[in-house]
């Protein structure tokens, strides 16, 4: 089915299976369902049941399952089957086959008694758990280590907090594959957002074309069609920052990706935000799916800690720049 | 000046080698009257940067993908989309024939016969011929439709009678690259056409129109039965309309590609002059949030330049989307402008030369930046084109 390698077939075969996932009962049934068509192993290597193929490929895939509200950690689940491949080839395969499910406590390390931010904890069997020194270890849920149902954001995804109470194994992750883990997830959530505001705007702009107030289409007003133009501007700008930091060369590709990632988790909130501003009434009602959009796209900013990230990342800039042309003005201390 | 040779064309090279070559031109010949992180006395004069100029177009840093039978380098877009990455980086002067170069040229390049493209384009090159564009006039600014300056057809040639507004570079200029109409002014967008006039042309007059950053660049252009040879005609009679939307899809799309790192390296020269004192250094660091967030938005505008650069390599029309990286830059880097005007407006009295430098020049660049989203279609025309021809939004049932 793969053979041309095409990344736009990837995003049709996964929008036709996540429409699919949403009939379907619970989240092994979603699993079977993304395993079959070989979408839960695209970036694992091949000895373990995955395509072996890069982030490229699973950006589509992650667009499809943001623009259609998957309820399964797609996310996590790529990258874990990917980042066990070497440790735990087993347990990799049965990730990618759906077999098991798996996800990350992306909120605190094993220093603090309790973490959290794990998508779908509840019904996983295995939970990454990263330690204060930047390796991490995949945990069984079980005895020491337990999944809490608690308050969640995001409706579709329920989050689960994970607390530990004694001494726990598992497989272990070095520093460099966490490192890969956490900058690869930057790309996943990037192009998951990108699917989610592409159809929050699409909505948008069906609905104003739809609906007539003082005699007119409210796409005829200029205020709400440059309130959409604005909103496809933020899209393309996400679009192209998710193309580039695919391409882009050495150096620039943390940033380029970072850039990607904080793209993303400020512009699709908003893009949401703005297509229930113009649903009006209607885009306050629980049965407009704008809010479930919102609240993933809003999960996914604070898993990855964009507020913190900018933060950092403003620290980083004030330490210095690497300009030749200003290199003659000297440091005051 | 240092005389230099000319960078290898047609040779591929390794993957930055094109920036390499370009850096270490700069380098040389740059030098501190041209820079504008130097707030001196006696900044170059206008002919020290036309030489500046030509002498890049020899170096290899104009012209680049134009044909070599028209004086330029024959490379590819790629080749000048790594020069501009240089080009942007250092705190260089704008150029002075850049409606030459980024609209003109590609215009007479796409419509012009042969005579006009051998000898119109090689003089851009050299800055022998310096451009201006007179499309705006004092009732048709966003509405460019809406235009009166009239072209008849006489036994002497074409005779011109209007008036231009707000054209750049008119006072420096030897060639108007001009939209005028030949119906009536109802015709709208019909019955346009496009000369290439001569500015020494009697019944001209131009005058200078001081801008909030005090420069006097922008002019106002009046023609009084202006003579203009029908062979200066660009493009047929009628045409015209198609041959400016083209001219302004350029002018929003590609024009000035180096953007992104330009305003990178404005960032970078903000934080290292702050660094250079304490006291500027704390004020600086109040504001990490908002340089943070500048930082990522010139990534995003490279985001635009390259993945727009990779589609007209691919042979894509641009058409309408050239509005998406005009709307970014022009806004993001208002925000920018705002920042660091804000940052170096707060510098205790006092303070050092590089400190003085930044602060004169994050002025002009918070001043001059106010025409960003105003020129080459104000933002809300861009918005009415996205909505219009990207998103289709209809206006009736
Ligand atoms: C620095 C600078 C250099 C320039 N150089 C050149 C040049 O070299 N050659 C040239 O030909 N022109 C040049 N221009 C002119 C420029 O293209 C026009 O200023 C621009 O198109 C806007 O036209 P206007 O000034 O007449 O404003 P107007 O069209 O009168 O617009 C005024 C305001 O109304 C808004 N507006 C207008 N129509 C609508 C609408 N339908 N819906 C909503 N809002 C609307 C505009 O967005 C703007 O905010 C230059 C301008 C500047 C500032």
């Amino acid at each position: 089915m793969f053979d041309d390698l095409d990344p736009q077939e990837f995003e049709d075969t996964a929008r036709t299976v996540i429409e699919s996932c949403a009939q379907a009962p619970s989240a092994a049934e979603r699993g079977k369902l993304l395993a079959e068509a070989g979408l839960l192993g695209v970036i694992a290597p091949e000895d373990v049941g995955g395509l072996g193929l890069s982030t490229r490929f699973a950006a589509p895939i992650l667009r499809a399952a943001g623009e259609g509200c998957l309820a399964y950690p797609l996310i996590e689940t790529l990258l874990l089957s990917k980042a066990l491949a070497d440790t735990d080839a087993e347990l990799a395969a049965r990730i990618c086959s759906g077999e098991t499910v798996a996800t990350i406590a992306w909120l605190g390390t094993d220093a603090g008694a309790d973490l959290g931010g794990a998508p779908m904890g509840c019904q996983a069997e295995h939970v990454l758990i990263f330690s204060a020194d930047g390796t991490a270890v995949l945990a069984p849920i079980a005895n020491a280590v337990r999944a809490v149902e608690t308050h969640s954001f995001d409706i579709d995804v329920p989050e689960a907090e994970i607390h530990v109470s004694g001494a726990f194994k598992g497989v272990e992750l070095d520093l460099a594959t966490v490192e890969k883990l956490r900058s690869d997830a930057r790309m996943l959530r990037a192009a998951f957002i990108h699917g989610a505001a592409a159809n929050c705007l699409k909505m948008a702009s069906d609905y104003a074309q739809d609906r007539e107030q003082f005699g007119k289409l409210l796409s005829a007003n200029q205020a709400l069609r440059h309130r959409l133009s604005r909103d496809a501007l933020v899209l393309e700008t996400m679009r192209n920052a998710i193309i580039r930091a695919q391409s882009v060369r050495d150096d620039d590709v943390e940033m380029a990706r970072n850039a990607a990632w904080l793209c993303s988790a400020q512009s699709g909130p908003a893009i949401a935000e703005s297509a229930i501003q113009v649903f009006g009434g209607m885009g306050f009602t629980w049965e407009v799916p704008l809010h479930r959009h919102l609240r993933q796209m809003r999960a996914q900013a604070r898993y990855g800690g964009a507020a913190l990230e900018l933060d950092q990342l403003g620290d980083a800039i004030i330490a210095g720049t690497a300009n030749p042309w200003y290199a003659e003005i000297a440091d005051a201390a | 000046m240092t005389s230099v040779s000319p960078l290898e064309a047609g040779t591929p090279g390794q993957t930055g080698a094109y920036a390499a070559q370009a850096y270490q031109w700069l380098k040389q010949n740059l030098n501190d009257r041209l820079r504008t992180d130097r707030c001196l006395d006696q900044p170059a004069s206008l002919e020290e940067k036309i030489r500046f100029e030509a002498a890049q177009h020899r170096a290899g840093l104009a012209g680049i993908t134009w044909p070599k039978e028209y004086g330029g380098h024959g490379l590819t877009l790629r080749e000048h989309l790594e020069a501009n990455r240089e080009i942007g980086r250092a705190p260089m002067p704008n150029a002075i024939n850049s409606i030459g170069k980024e609209l003109a040229g590609p215009i007479i390049m796409a419509v012009g016969n042969e005579r006009q493209k051998s000898t119109y384009l090689p003089a851009i090159l050299s800055m022998e011929n310096i451009w201006c564009q007179g499309f705006s006039e004092p009732g048709a600014g966003s509405d460019l439709a809406a235009l009166r300056t009239k072209a008849e057809r006489t036994a002497d040639g074409w005779r011109i009678n209007g008036q231009k507004i707000w054209t750049s570079g008119a006072s420096k200029s030897s060639r108007c690259m001009l939209l005028a109409r030949t119906g009536a002014r109802e015709d709208r967008h019909k019955g346009l056409v496009l000369f290439a006039v001569p500015m020494s042309s009697p019944g001209i007059t131009v005058r200078e129109i001081q801008s909030i950053d005090g420069d006097r660049s922008f002019c106002e252009v009046f023609f009084n039965d202006v003579i203009v040879d029908e062979a200066e005609m660009l493009g047929a009679p009628d045409e015209g309309w198609a041959a400016a939307s083209r001219v302004l899809s350029i002018e929003r799309a590609t024009n000035r590609m180096y953007r992104a790192w330009r305003f990178e390296s404005e960032l970078d020269h903000l934080i290292a002059a702050c660094r250079s004192d304490n006291a500027a250094f704390a004020i600086m660091k109040g504001y990490r949030r908002e340089l943070a967030q500048c930082r990522v938005e010139v990534e995003l505008i490279k985001g635009h330049v390259e993945t727009l650069v990779d589609d007209l390599l691919a042979g894509q029309q641009i058409g309408p989307r050239g509005s998406f990286p005009k709307l970014y830059w022009s806004e993001s880097h208002q925000r920018f402008a705002q920042i660091a005007y804000e940052i170096v407006s707060r510098f205790p009295p006092g303070a050092n030369q590089a400190l003085k430098d930044l602060r004169a020049r994050m002025e002009g660049i918070y001043l001059s930046s106010r025409a960003e989203t105003i020129y080459a279609g104000t933002t809300e025309i861009q918005l009415d084109i996205i909505a219009k021809r990207i998103l289709n939004l209809k206006k009736a049932a």
